[in-house]
Parts: structure tokens; C-alpha cells; sequence
């Protein structure tokens, strides 16, 4: 192992216990000081277990069997414990919460290091320090409870850093926050590498942060290493990410795009841009260079003179501590709207969500449910008008088989028992879990077990349906679904509302934006109009997606208003039949 | 976030003497006070023991509001107590009174079915209000002595007491993981309340089936965590080894050697005054 290098692989594969399918295939992996390496894959593809390898964990906590050798630090990760090995390298993890053991800030960061016997002046020097890396300076007396999701994912990372790790290890850390803990982490995380020459490996799904930050990717699928390369080489091989159920950064989806439908005489895009400040001034070089035809599509309207599914009337609300959550809150949903609901945590969404199912009953105000205000009704009368998906499946299931799990609720509403079977049957052939009915729903995978949530709900048959960040902490593939049976509940008539961060998700499905901020209504548009409001979008911390990005640019250039929202609307702008007439003749 | 803010650990947030003090010699106080409380019998004065150590909760900064919950939360345990005491225990009354006749307060008629003719007694009466002040004796004293102590400085004391860090380690991650448990306890009642669960139409037993039913989920969801709190832990190379150094410095101070002393000066002369005078025996004062 040469000084250059921070940890090397050879040839590792693994088992894990009571397993017949290796969780890693013959990896061999150099990781060079001061680099920043990416892994990517879809869930299930050894990003975590690799991360474990590290420092050891793999195998030496978790058994079964491992082959090959793992060199960190100059340590044969086989022959030495974890407990030493955790001296030179630091790991951060997804949850923020099972990772956080002390009850103040300062005994977190100090946790480590008194472990190691660290003498306790040193452990003084160091905690202000770390603090400090992190931007977390004068939060040492705090209870970890106190912070925001990203603060406590940074001081997990200021507590990782404080061991002062050859390697760091961060396995998937901005999955579970929101989109200002996300861009606090990155950022974090990129200063790391850059000011202080920390070497990092980061799994992770966010495409574009990748693109952004890592120095190189490696891109894993059932347990092995199938590409490893610099994001520009690995983003710009699209047919690979797209077999493997891995999303590319919008940038380079959308060139890929118009090199498809772009007349050949216009050149080709030879490699196309992963980032948005490459993708911008190739965009402006394009619509230099080609015609633009005009997009055919229109800006639905809303609903207006449809009847209100919900609405709700001057609502305010205040915590019994005091916090003002919600403030004089007005709008309507009309039946048969798709609504997306966007906002930081702490906005009021889930606040707002609540009141429709009388969780939480108005400070002020009032809200209507099909034109009865809520206080008609009791909790489990409106859960069966409005169906709630939350969302973290797990605290959604009680039963110990599938098909008992979905009638759970018929059981409760006092069905007969052929209502409850037909109901039962229906909701199961449904979500495509007849085959899996007796299986017990734990047994089933993270997006299988939110199926299970939802023919639960839908048994019910309510006609409003809520999904509260069904996207979070799902992979593409995992979101892609879940969002597609919310459209085909919309296409069947039914009320949707989408709580999501995952912007970039949405304008496939959405038709109108409510953008919450501070227990106001920042913003409450169509889809197309919402999106483009990027000043107002920024000012509450959320990002457009980069095609919302480019298209800005797009309409800027020509002087127009067309107001794109996806990759597949930009390139169209590119196809330009008449060009390729004249071409023929 | 809301819900387990309110049930959060219930550290005094004021500096009072209490506060400063070593957590050993706070527990030097339970363990001296629970005994005395465990002795004496009088009403009278475990009514002023209970009271001197419901007036050091406060004047230490335990919140009202929790003491009220708790003696609350008793109420119905008293209730059984001046019950059971008060008409059936005449056997260890009468050894304790020295009487042989006690003196009934309430006679049930003898018609009555299962409790006809049975007689509560102003001395079983008695016998029962001091079990009540004994027990709140022993469920005040804690939160005196661990509400007012950080946790860091009880893991400290643990330590210094030879009790192996593994242990003391347990109680603080207890304390770190409750507020998320019950977080997670009300997601799950929430979630089966929007199955159509109609909870408040239910009785105390139905009601306690459903509950039941939660901690299911609950404890598969504590089990996922801990194998990953597990992975965190060694990770920070914890070995749960007593061999490790302390970011907290203690040292027990002249208060704290004051405390020690009135400690055990008011044992010894506690159990002088009880054997060689009958104070705090049953009959002191009545």
C-alpha cells in the first residue's frame, strides 16, 4: 500500500449469516488520500455493507463470510478490532437518531474518544474544534434532541471528525432530511474534503449533489462493482444507470435527451454535461445553433366550480408549548385534484395534514371535509374518507400477515365478513400483493411494506387519499412506484395529495402547488406556474429541479414564457421536423 | 416532535444547592431517607417526611406540575390503601396499636353481600394514611436526587462507585431513547386510530387490548434500532470497557462532606430516638 493510499480492497466478497447470495461480489477497490468517491446503486445493491467493511464491522460484528483482504490505514481490517480500527475511520450514518448515543453535544463528540482513552484535555481541545468544522459553534450543552435533522447529522459528522479518521464514511447521510438539512450536510461534507484534504466515501441517491461533489463514482449493482469512473464518465452513460434503476442528474438527462431527437447536422453532443454550470452555456451554444420549436403543451387550468373536498377557513394553530404552527391558513381542494404540498420541516404541512383527520383540532379557524366541518366527525369516521399514507411503513403495521394487515381496518369499521374477504381481495389484487398475502409483512421489502400500507388504506375505499413523503428514504425505482399508484388513484377520480421534498419527482404527476412556509401559504399555483418561481422557491430553501434550471435559460434566450418543467419538454423544444425536411431533400 | 418534547427527561433547569451537589451525596440522601421512611410507622411523622421531601423537590426545582402528576397518578393506589388497610388488616394493626378492640369509625350493615359487617377502624385508618406517605416518601426521593443531577455526572459517580461502566451506560441510553420510543408509540395509536380505530369509543379493557396491540411494532422497530445502535456503538469503539477516560471531572466539595455528615448524624439519632424513645413508632404523638 503506497502512502498515496487511503484504504485498498482485494478481490473482497462477503455473506452474511444464514445467506446463499453474496451481499458483495470480488470488489477490489483503491481509495487514493484526499478523494472524494461516490457509491451509487439502487437499495439492495451492497452500498451499506461495503461502507461497513471499512472499519470492520463486516464481518467481525456481523459473521458469515468474507474473502479477500480490506487494507485501512495500513490495518488488515481481519486482524484488527473494531475498536482500533475505529480510530482511523470515522462513519456516519442515515438515521440521525440511532446514531446519536449522548445526552449533550459536547458528550457525543466526546463519546469516541473517551473510548480510545483520549486524555481529557486533548478531548476539551478537540470538541470546539470539530464544532467548529461543522458550523456548529456554542451548541456543546444541548441535548441532541434540540437540533434540527441537519444539525444532527453534522454533529455526527463533527463527532466522526473528532477522532481525526484517515477515512471518513458517510452511508447515505442526507436521506432522511429535508432539503436545507441536505444541502447543509453537502456542503459540510465537500469542506471536508476540499479545505481539510479529508478523504471521504459517500453512498448516497442524490444524483445531482454526486455530480457535484465526488471526485469519482463507482456505481454498484447486486453486490458488485459494475463502473467506476469520474461523475462525467458515469453520469453520461445513461442506458447503464437506466438498467440498473438509478436516476441521472436532470443536466444529463436532458442532453442525452436532445442528442437523441437533435437533427444530425447540427453535430452531436459528444460528452454530455453532469452539472448545471456546464449544462447552462452548452444549452445557450444550442439554441444558437438550432432552431427551436415552440413546446405544444398548456397550462391546465384548475378546478374552479368543482366541489370542495376539503377546505379550510382563516385555521390557526398553536401548540400547547406556544409555537405558533399554522397562521390564518385559507384554500380549497377541489374533488379529483392532484396537489402537491411543498415546504422546509417546520413549515406546517404535517400540522395542516393533521387537522384534516382531527389529530389536531383548530387554535382558530375551521376546515371543512366534503363540505362538513370536522367537528361532525370523529378521527376513524374521517379515515374512511380520507385514506393517510405516513411515512415510515413501519409504524403503520400491526398484523402479522399481509392479508390481516389489509382488512385490519375493515375489521374495526364493523364490515360483514364477505365485505370484508370481497374489500380484502380487491385492495390486495390491487397493489399487486396477492401472491405475498400470507407472508408476514416485515419479511417484505421497504417499498413492498408501503404497498402493504396502502392497500390497507385503500380497503377503506376513502376518496380523499394523503401520502406524506412516501419518497423519502425509498430509491428511485421505490418513489417511481409508489408515485405511480398515486396516478392511478387520480386518474380513477380520487383527491390526491403528495407531500414530498423530492421536487424533481413531481411534474409528471402534480397539477397544482401549495408551497408552505412559516404556517403560511407562501405560494398556491398550478404546477408549471409554481416551479418557475425560483426566487420564492429559493427563499424558503428549496431547490428547483436543474430542469426547471435550464428551462429558465431556454425561455430567457428566446425571449419567451414557456415555462418547462421536465428534461423530456426541454429536448422536444429541440426536435425540429421542419429542419429535418429540408435536410432530405 | 411536539409529543416527546413534553415527556422529555425532566432535568431541573435551576441551580440550587441541591444541583451542585455530588450525585453520591445525593445518594447517600435516598438511600438514608428511604431507610427512615422504611422504619418508622407513624403517620405523623412520615406526614413530615413526606413533606420535607415534597418542599426539597421544589425548593431544588423539580417542577410542580411533575409532582402533581405524580401524586395524581397515585391516587387510586391510595385509595386501596386506606381501604384494604382501614377495614381488613386488623390483625397487624392491633400488634402495632397494642389495642385489642380497635375503634370503628363505619360499620357496612351485615346485609350487605361479600363486605356486610365489615368495619373500617380509625386506626387501620391511620396505619393506612402512613403506608400512603411512606410510599410517597419513596417516589419523591428520586426525582430529587436524579432530576437534579446531569447525566454525565451520574455516569461519573456510578463509575467512581465501581459499578461497571456498561451498566451506568444502559441507564443513560435509556434516558436517550425514551423521548424516541414514545414518539414512536404515538405514531404507531395514531396510525391504527386512521384504520378506523375509534378509540374513544372504547372501554378501559378494550382500550388496553388495542395498546397491547401497538407494542408489537413498537418493540420489532426498538429491536431494528438497537442492531443499528449496536453497528454506531462499535463503530466509536465501545467496548463497554471500564478502561476509558471521562470528559466530566467530579469532586465531592465541603458541601457535599456537610450533606454526608447531617446524613448520617440524622440516621444515628433517627434510629436512637426510635428504640430508645418510640419516636416514629406507630403510637408517637397519638
Amino acid at each position: 500500500m503506497s502512502t498515496e493510499t487511503a484504504a485498498i480492497l482485494d478481490k473482497v466478497s462477503y455473506l452474511y449469516p444464514r445467506s446463499e447470495k453474496p451481499a458483495l461480489s470480488d470488489i477490489s477497490l483503491e481509495i487514493r488520500k484526499g478523494e472524494f468517491l461516490g457509491l451509487i446503486g439502487p437499495t439492495g445493491a451492497g452500498k451499506t455493507t461495503l461502507c461497513l467493511v471499512f472499519n470492520g464491522i463486516v464481518p467481525q460484528f456481523q459473521g458469515g463470510r468474507f474473502f479477500g483482504r480490506a487494507i485501512v490505514a495500513g490495518l488488515d481490517t481481519l486482524e484488527h478490532p473494531i475498536s482500533k480500527l475505529a480510530r482511523h475511520v470515522g462513519v456516519v450514518f442515515q438515521d440521525p437518531e440511532t446514531q446519536l448515543i449522548a445526552t449533550s453535544v459536547e458528550n457525543e463528540i466526546a463519546f469516541a474518544l473517551e473510548n480510545l482513552s483520549v486524555p481529557r484535555d486533548e478531548i476539551r481541545k478537540r470538541i470546539p474544534q470539530v464544532l467548529a468544522a461543522v458550523r456548529l459553534d456554542g451548541t456543546e450543552h444541548k441535548h441532541p434532541h434540540e437540533l434540527s435533522g441537519g444539525q444532527k447529522q453534522r454533529l455526527a459528522l463533527a463527532a466522526a471528525l473528532a477522532v481525526q479518521p484517515d477515512l471518513l464514511i458517510l452511508d447515505e447521510p442526507t436521506s432522511q432530511l429535508d432539503p436545507v438539512g441536505a444541502a447543509e450536510v453537502f456542503t459540510t461534507v465537500r469542506e471536508l474534503n476540499k479545505e481539510l484534504g479529508i478523504t471521504i466515501v459517500m453512498a448516497s441517491h442524490a444524483a445531482e449533489e454526486m455530480a457535484e461533489h465526488a471526485d469519482r463514482i463507482a456505481l454498484m449493482y447486486e453486490g458488485r462493482i459494475l463502473a467506476l469512473d469520474t461523475p462525467d464518465a458515469i453520469y453520461s452513460r445513461i442506458h447503464l444507470l437506466y438498467e440498473h434503476d438509478l436516476r441521472p442528474p436532470q443536466v444529463s438527462e436532458t442532453f442525452h435527451l436532445i442528442d437523441t431527437v437533435m437533427d444530425k447536422h447540427y453535430g452531436h453532443i459528444n460528452s454530455p454535461p453532469v452539472r448545471l454550470s456546464e449544462g447552462i452555456p452548452l444549452l445557450d451554444t444550442l439554441s444558437k445553433r438550432c432552431e427551436i420549436v415552440p413546446p405544444n403543451h398548456t397550462i391546465f387550468p384548475l378546478h374552479p366550480g368543482r366541489e370542495p373536498a376539503l377546505s379550510v377557513k382563516g385555521l390557526t394553530y398553536t401548540y400547547p408549548d406556544g409555537t405558533q404552527a399554522l397562521r390564518d391558513v385559507s384554500f380549497d381542494i377541489c374533488k379529483g385534484e392532484y396537489v402537491l404540498i411543498i415546504g422546509q420541516n417546520g413549515a406546517g404541512k404535517s400540522t395542516l395534514v393533521k387537522h384534516f383527520l382531527k389529530l389536531l383540532k383548530p387554535t382558530e379557524g375551521t376546515v371543512l371535509v366534503e363540505g362538513i366541518s370536522t367537528e361532525a366527525f370523529s378521527t376513524s369516521d374521517l379515515a374512511q374518507r380520507i385514506g393517510y399514507i405516513a411515512q415510515n411503513p413501519d409504524t403503520q403495521i400491526f398484523s402479522t400477515t399481509v392479508q390481516e394487515e389489509v382488512s385490519f381496518a375493515l375489521h374495526n369499521l364493523g364490515y360483514s365478513a364477505e365485505e370484508i374477504e370481497a374489500r380484502t381481495a380487491e385492495s390486495l389484487k390491487e397493489m399487486g400483493l396477492l401472491e405475498v398475502q400470507g407472508a408476514h409483512p416485515l419479511s417484505l421489502s421497504k417499498s413492498d411494506r408501503a404497498r402493504v400500507v396502502i392497500a390497507a388504506v385503500l380497503a377503506m375505499k376513502p376518496e380523499i387519499i394523503i401520502f406524506d413523503e412516501p419518497t423519502t428514504g425509498q430509491d428511485f425505482r421505490g418513489a417511481r412506484s409508489i408515485l405511480e399508484i398515486s396516478r392511478t388513484l387520480h386518474r380513477l377520480g380520487k383527491t390526491v395529495l403528495v407531500i414530498t421534498h423530492h421536487l424533481y419527482l413531481m411534474p409528471e404527476y402534480a397539477e397544482r402547488v401549495i408551497v408552505m412556509g412559516k404556517g403560511t401559504i407562501l405560494l398556491d399555483a398550478p404546477i408549471r406556474e409554481a416551479f418557475h418561481e425560483v426566487d420564492l422557491l429559493r427563499s424558503t430553501f428549496l431547490m428547483p429541479p436543474q430542469a426547471v434550471m435550464l428551462a429558465r435559460q431556454l425561455d430567457h434566450k428566446n425571449e419567451q414564457n414557456w415555462k418547462l418543467l421536465t428534461p423530456q419538454e426541454i429536448a422536444h423544444c429541440f426536435n425540429d421536423p421542419a429542419c429535418r425536411e429540408k435536410d432530405a431533400v | 416532535m411536539k409529543g416527546a418534547n413534553t415527556l422529555k427527561y425532566q432535568t431541573v433547569e435551576r441551580n440550587s444547592i441541591v444541583v451542585r451537589l455530588d450525585f453520591r451525596s445525593k445518594l447517600l440522601i435516598i438511600v438514608v431517607i428511604s431507610f427512615i421512611a422504611f422504619v418508622w410507622e407513624s403517620p405523623i411523622a412520615l406526614a413530615g417526611l413526606a413533606l420535607l421531601v415534597v418542599a426539597a423537590c421544589r425548593l431544588s426545582g423539580v417542577r410542580p406540575g411533575y409532582i402533581r402528576f405524580v401524586v395524581k397518578m397515585m391516587i387510586p393506589f391510595y385509595l386501596v390503601l386506606v381501604i384494604t388497610h382501614g377495614f381488613w388488616n386488623i390483625e397487624q394493626v392491633k400488634s402495632l396499636t397494642g389495642k385489642a378492640v380497635l375503634t370503628p369509625l363505619f360499620t357496612f350493615p351485615s346485609s350487605f353481600w361479600l363486605v356486610g359487617g365489615a368495619s373500617l377502624s380509625l386506626e387501620g385508618f391511620l396505619y393506612g394514611l402512613s403506608v400512603i406517605f411512606k410510599t410517597l416518601v419513596f417516589v419523591m426521593v428520586f426525582p430529587l436526587a436524579i432530576f437534579t443531577t446531569e447525566v454525565d455526572n451520574m455516569i461519573v459517580s456510578l463509575v467512581r462507585l465501581h459499578i461497571p461502566y456498561k451498566f451506568t451506560f444502559i441507564f443513560s441510553s435509556a434516558l436517550r431513547f425514551f423521548p424516541l420510543l414514545f414518539e414512536e408509540m404515538q405514531a404507531i395509536i395514531e396510525a391504527q386510530r386512521l384504520r378506523g380505530l375509534a378509540v374513544e369509543k372504547m372501554g378501559p379493557f378494550q382500550r388496553a387490548r388495542h395498546y397491547a396491540r401497538a407494542v408489537v411494532p413498537l418493540i420489532l422497530s426498538a429491536m431494528t434500532r438497537s442492531q443499528q445502535l449496536e453497528i454506531a456503538l462499535q463503530s466509536k469503539a465501545f467496548t463497554g470497557s471500564s478502561k476509558r477516560t471521562y470528559l466530566h471531572e467530579i469532586s465531592l466539595h465541603r458541601s457535599d462532606y456537610l450533606v454526608m455528615g447531617l446524613c448520617i448524624l440524622f440516621l444515628g439519632m433517627a434510629l436512637v430516638l426510635y428504640f430508645s424513645f418510640g419516636v416514629g413508632k406507630y403510637g408517637w404523638l397519638l
